[in-house]
């Protein structure tokens, strides 16, 4: 059996060592190098899918000795979780690799930090040891300071100290709680699998544990009052490092929240489940209301991700709530396809704000109006993303938020208040999209060249996936729920 | 007796090294001086290799051979190697060269003698010797500022000196009995074993530049050559500290230096950062950085005796502090003192920026470096014997020391037209590609430490 698992993690990492050793290429031959590699990645991701999940426990694991005399290794693998985490990651790399060809100011380290996120990335969603995952999620946090100080807008070194002394000071915490969870393991063990299947900790140590994780999930996620890095790094990031943001990297905290916090601390999470409930609805609904009052349309949808990614916490916080196995599996259900749902569309709207501002210089939304007449197919792409993102049935977002709503209902009713959420960003997006593509067209914009080639060909999958997960969610939610069904705590 | 000299060979051949360095020196030949020196340090490393696993001691029991000096050996030998690569490529040529060769290998001596400690006397045998030739070092110049900084170094150590061997007269009074085997009959004597522990941290936190007893190291490290600033931020250091843990190892809880050793960690880490943080010296900033660190040190110290980790945490993180604090002092070395030096630098010399990164990213602690590994084994070994508001401690503080590396950082990658010509100097290339290499290799690799420590 070839590991391809490995493979696919370290293929991008190969690739970054490649371009460093080439450093006298053409920018783009470097743009092509990262192109062919992202895809090589995509195919592995593809392949590890196609090989399948097993319905209970960890596929296609991966092992080797790292450091035996403190119990750590090197163990990969995926489940019906992490998967579909895993191809989103890789797609949304592959089509920023595409996005970004056009990147002049020093192409090669631009491309080399890139391949350095992605294998931080599938890392981080593939580690099956604590400590490995650590090391990757602290190694995308690195990539992504460099990323936002060294191409990002006006502003940008100080939103990259934002974004690195915060997200480290909100890693940290982790840190600890892997120590309690080590020292609490019997053998000592950094294994994951070991401490989701035996819970290490209980009483007071396991609710210090989780407090110490969910303050580091809260921060990645981002759930409010911890979310102010977001704005501040979107709004100067490349369009680049926006997507792989929003799309990949906010994951992290959720998928953290369920792989650690629920699975490792389950009572624990259990006694403070209400709280981390009232968390998710404020976040969904500041979220929201905070989006409607940005003029900035990066600032707009960096916000609408705190409302989104708050329906996720909604939904992880339900799960730990729930004793009925079934309810448990739907609210998980919508929350893994949420953070599925969430990378397609906000990294399709982050590149078509990317797109609109290569061509206007701004992100202003009073300065556009009816653009729908003078670049179509940016407008309806928009349009299109838009809707999905405020939920609309047929489109990504809607089998998702259906299934944490209807959890939350049989659960705990009250907190279906979040809904209002929906609401608001319906709203925002309609006033977002009257502003910058209905009305008069802005005298200044006449003229402006629709999408590219290059950057059709960086939309059309996202936008064909919004519409089939939409419409057709079983093929990606028959995968998360085998795994969903059979968790045990 | 036979045995005792055979396992203290490296020991001996260090101090004969020293004195046919100094021979070849007054014969006026400062390049054997220097062969002399590396070729007495690397064969001493070679000859403790092979010891690794000893648990004994010499000398009826005044000198340790255990895990922590064997590989107190094994990390400072090298380490004091790559400072006289160091100080060839800053001093070479300059008057009396052959002597900084002598005076470094002698003040490694006294290091390793420290590490080892069993006795009380040794202890004060290894700080009054390596501060004779710490002194000395930076003095050389012979400028103002070394001189003012030199002048200072003596005369805090001369007071801390006095002090310590005044508070060890009352253990010896206590116990009858310099070995630090007989301290366990302090256990009953507890204002005895607390005078004692207070004289013995104002000793040790002085060598190893510790708040509330660091006041020389900036003014030390800044007049002194940058090469004898980053050896003196290592070598010395980690032989106090590793003395401090031969110290407490035998030391009963009840004289309470959990305690008291955490309060030094807490107050070193704390204002180590807060005070590099504004800094504009770089020389003064890792100054600071290196107070800081010391304070990290202490959270194995606290866990020696309750925390299996504790051991190995010392002396990974001691490799690692070694590899990446070399390093980035081999960095300044060819860029220059000034924070406003390093200006442009990561844009003109990309290979010089990518490591100066790493070096300052490990110190901070991110994976996978060996900065990581050091400080997540403290952490585990502080937890593990019941100090975690330590730890939370340490982690804001690791926060704060991002800040303070990011400082050196962003400037790198600003632009900057003015060409930056830099000389090539290749034994300093050779010391910072070493240490670049020990740092990814400990962070990757720390089970090449940790499965012969035992």
């Amino acid at each position: 059996m070839l590991p391809i698992v490995s493979m696919t993690i370290f293929l991008p990492l190969v690739g970054a060592l490649l371009v460093m050793a080439m450093h006298k290429l053409p920018a783009k031959s470097v743009h092509a190098i990262g192109i062919a590699i992202s895809g090589l990645t995509l195919i592995g991701t593809i392949l590890m899918w196609m090989r399948g999940i097993e319905a209970t426990g960890f596929s296609q694991v991966e092992e080797i000795d790292w450091m035996p005399t403190i119990g750590a290794a090197y163990r990969v693998g995926v489940d019906g979780i992490s998967m579909p985490l895993v191809l989103l990651s890789s797609l949304l790399f592959f089509l920023t690799f595409i996005f970004s060809s056009k990147v002049k100011d020093r192409p090669h380290a631009f491309v080399i930090l890139m391949l350095l996120l992605e294998t931080a990335a599938l890392g981080t969603f593939t580690a099956l040891d604590a400590i490995l995952f650590y090391v990757f999620f602290e190694v995308s946090l690195v990539s992504m300071y460099f990323m936002i100080a060294g191409w990002g807008h006006e502003d940008r070194q100080r939103a990259a100290l934002m974004f690195f002394i915060y997200t480290l000071l909100g890693s940290l915490p982790l840190l600890l709680a892997i120590l309690g969870l080590y020292l609490g393991s019997d053998p000592n063990t950094f294994d994951m699998r070991q401490w989701i299947e035996n819970p290490p900790l209980s009483g007071i140590a396991a609710m210090l544990a989780l407090i110490a994780m969910l303050f580091t999930f809260a921060v990645k996620t981002p759930v409010f009052p911890l979310h102010t890095w977001l704005p501040a790094a979107h709004v100067q990031a490349p369009a680049a490092g926006s997507v792989i943001l929003a799309g990949v990297m906010l994951k992290f905290g959720t998928y953290g929240l369920v792989r650690f916090s629920l699975q490792m601390t389950p009572d624990a999470f259990r006694e403070a489940g209400q709280v981390v409930l009232a968390f998710g609805v404020v976040a969904a609904i500041y979220g929201a209301f905070a989006a409607l009052a940005q003029r900035d349309l990066k600032r707009m949808i960096a916000y609408t991700s705190v409302n989104h990614m708050g329906y996720v916490v909604i939904g992880v916080a339900i799960a730990a709530l729930t004793l009925d196995p079934t309810l448990r599996a739907i609210a998980l259900d919508g929350s893994v396809l949420q953070m599925v749902s969430h990378g397609l569309v906000t990294g399709a709207l982050f590149f078509l704000v990317g797109m609109l501002q290569d061509r206007t210089k701004t992100r202003d939304m009073d300065q556009f109006g009816g653009l729908l007449n003078v670049t179509p197919i940016l407008g309806w792409s928009f349009i299109l993303a838009a809707f999905a993102s405020l939920g609309l049935p047929g489109l990504a977002h809607f089998p998702a938020e259906f299934q944490i709503f209807l959890a939350t209902l049989r659960v705990e009713p009250w907190a279906i208040i979040a809904i209002l959420g929906i609401v608001i960003t319906a709203g925002l997006y309609l006033q977002a999209i009257s502003k910058v593509f209905l009305g008069a067209t802005n005298e200044k914009w006449i003229g402006m060249k629709d999408l590219n080639f290059r950057e059709v060909v960086t939309l059309a999958p996202l936008l064909l996936l919004i519409i089939a997960v939409g419409i057709a969610p079983f093929w990606i939610l028959e995968m998360i729920h085998n795994t969903t069904a059979a968790l045990q705590f | 007796m036979k045995t005792d000299l055979v396992l203290l060979l490296p020991e001996i051949i260090i101090a004969l090294g020293v004195v046919f360095a100094l021979i070849a020196e007054m014969l006026r030949s400062s390049r054997l001086a220097l062969l002399i020196s590396l070729a007495a340090l690397l064969l001493a490393t070679g000859f403790t290799a092979p010891m690794l696993g000893l648990d004994t001691s010499v000398f009826d029991g005044t000198y340790r051979i255990d895990t922590l000096s064997i590989w107190a050996k094994l990390i400072l030998l090298p380490a004091t190697v790559l400072s006289i690569l160091m100080v060839r490529s800053e001093m070479g040529g300059c008057d009396r060269e052959g002597a900084i060769y002598v005076l470094l290998v002698l003040v490694t001596l006294a290091s390793v003698l420290l590490s080892g400690a069993a006795d009380t006397m040794i202890l004060v045998l290894g700080v009054l010797l390596s501060g004779l030739g710490s002194f000395a070092l930076v003095a050389y110049p012979r400028n103002d500022a070394a001189t003012e900084a030199s002048m200072k170094f003596f005369v805090f150590a001369s007071v801390t000196g006095a002090i310590m061997v005044f508070g060890l007269s009352y253990w010896f009074a206590g116990t009858g009995s310099t070995l630090f085997d007989d301290l366990s009959l302090l256990s009953d004597k507890p204002v005895l074993a607390v005078l004692g522990l207070l004289a013995v941290l104002v000793g040790l936190g002085y060598k190893s530049a510790l708040v509330p007893f660091h006041f020389w190291a900036p003014d030390a490290y800044d007049g002194a050559p940058i090469s004898i600033a980053a050896y003196m931020s290592v070598v010395p250091k980690i032989g106090a500290i590793f003395a401090l843990a031969q110290v407490v190892s035998d030391l009963p809880p009840s004289s309470g230096w959990p305690l008291a050793v955490s309060i030094l960690a807490v107050l070193s880490m704390t204002y180590g950062y807060l005070a590099a943080l504004v800094q504009s010296n770089i020389v003064r900033l890792l100054a600071y950085s290196s107070i800081a660190q010391a304070g990290y040190f202490l959270l194995a110290i606290v866990g020696i005796g309750t925390s299996k980790l504790a051991i190995p945490a010392l002396i990974v993180f001691a490799a690692a502090y070694v590899a990446m604090n070399l390093g980035a002092f081999a960095i300044i070395m060819r860029t220059g003192r000034m924070l406003r030096d390093l200006s442009g630098i990561g844009r003109n010399h990309i290979a010089l920026g990518v490591a100066m990164v790493i070096f300052l990213l490990s110190l901070v602690g991110i994976p996978p470096l060996a900065g990581f590994v050091g400080k997540f084994l403290l952490f585990a070994a502080a937890i593990e014997s019941g100090f975690i508001w330590l730890v939370v401690i340490a982690i804001l503080n690791s926060v704060l020391s991002l800040a303070v590396y990011l400082r050196m950082i962003v400037p790198m990658y600003q632009q900057n037209d003015q060409g930056l010509e830099l000389k090539f100097m290749p034994l300093i290339t050779t010391v910072w590609l070493l240490s670049l290499i020990f740092t990814i290799g400990i962070g990757l690799a720390a089970q090449a430490l940790l499965g012969r420590i035992g």
